[in-house]
């Protein structure tokens, strides 16, 4: 289990420019769905956004804090 | 080993038009991401086929390696990697996903058993 504001820290250690919203699925702080904005998504394909959250994370996701993920990305308004 | 475990995902990546791994069985998931996974192929019609690698780490660290994608489910169409169903479903939403899967069997007899809408 992992609260958000570490989830968030972890993502913005990245991704600086992160506006992150975390919704707990189950209320149990270990499956979320996360929905990051950021422009350093610009030119990146969906595959590629994914796998650079999905790097800000892993630690999280290798010690099991975060069993399940499911991740929405867009780019923040200009 | 790991060239052989290799050589087991190309087979099957050439075998199947649409083809998961993911975390248990189509008649039994074992995950609720791969169930997922399995209800957005069957709405399409079209045949696929899940692998089960819930169990066999060897092969998952493989597959891993290959896609740079760490989790399950992994979904594959005409041998290109698609991520899960947070890449599909955009796709679907946009219609491309359509086009790809009537493009990905067009050579084939193979017909959705689904109206699409």
């Amino acid at each position: 289990m992992i609260d958000e504001a570490t989830m968030v820290a972890m993502i913005r250690q990245a991704l600086p420019d992160a506006v992150v919203r975390v919704r707990d699925l189950t209320g149990t702080m270990d499956h979320f769905d996360v929905l990051i904005r950021s422009n350093a998504f610009a030119g990146k394909s969906l595959l590629d956004r994914h796998r650079l959250v999905e790097k800000t994370l892993k630690p999280a996701r290798d010690d099991g804090r975060i069993h399940a993920l499911s991740i929405h990305t867009e780019l923040l308004e200009s | 080993m790991s060239d052989e475990i290799r050589s087991e995902i190309e087979r099957e990546i050439a075998d199947h038009t649409i083809l998961v791994y993911g975390k248990g069985t189509k008649d039994a998931p074992q995950c609720g991401f791969t169930l997922e996974t399995i209800q957005f192929f069957n709405h399409f019609g079209y045949p696929f086929e899940v692998v089960n690698v819930l169990e066999n780490m060897p092969k998952r660290a493989v597959l891993a390696e290959i896609t740079d994608w760490p989790t399950l489910p992994k979904v594959f169409i005409n041998g290109e990697f698609f991520g899960d169903t947070d890449i599909l479903e955009p796709l679907a939403r946009s219609g491309e996903l359509q086009t790809l899967l009537e493009n990905a069997f067009a050579g084939s007899n193979v017909k959705p058993t689904i109206q699409l809408r």
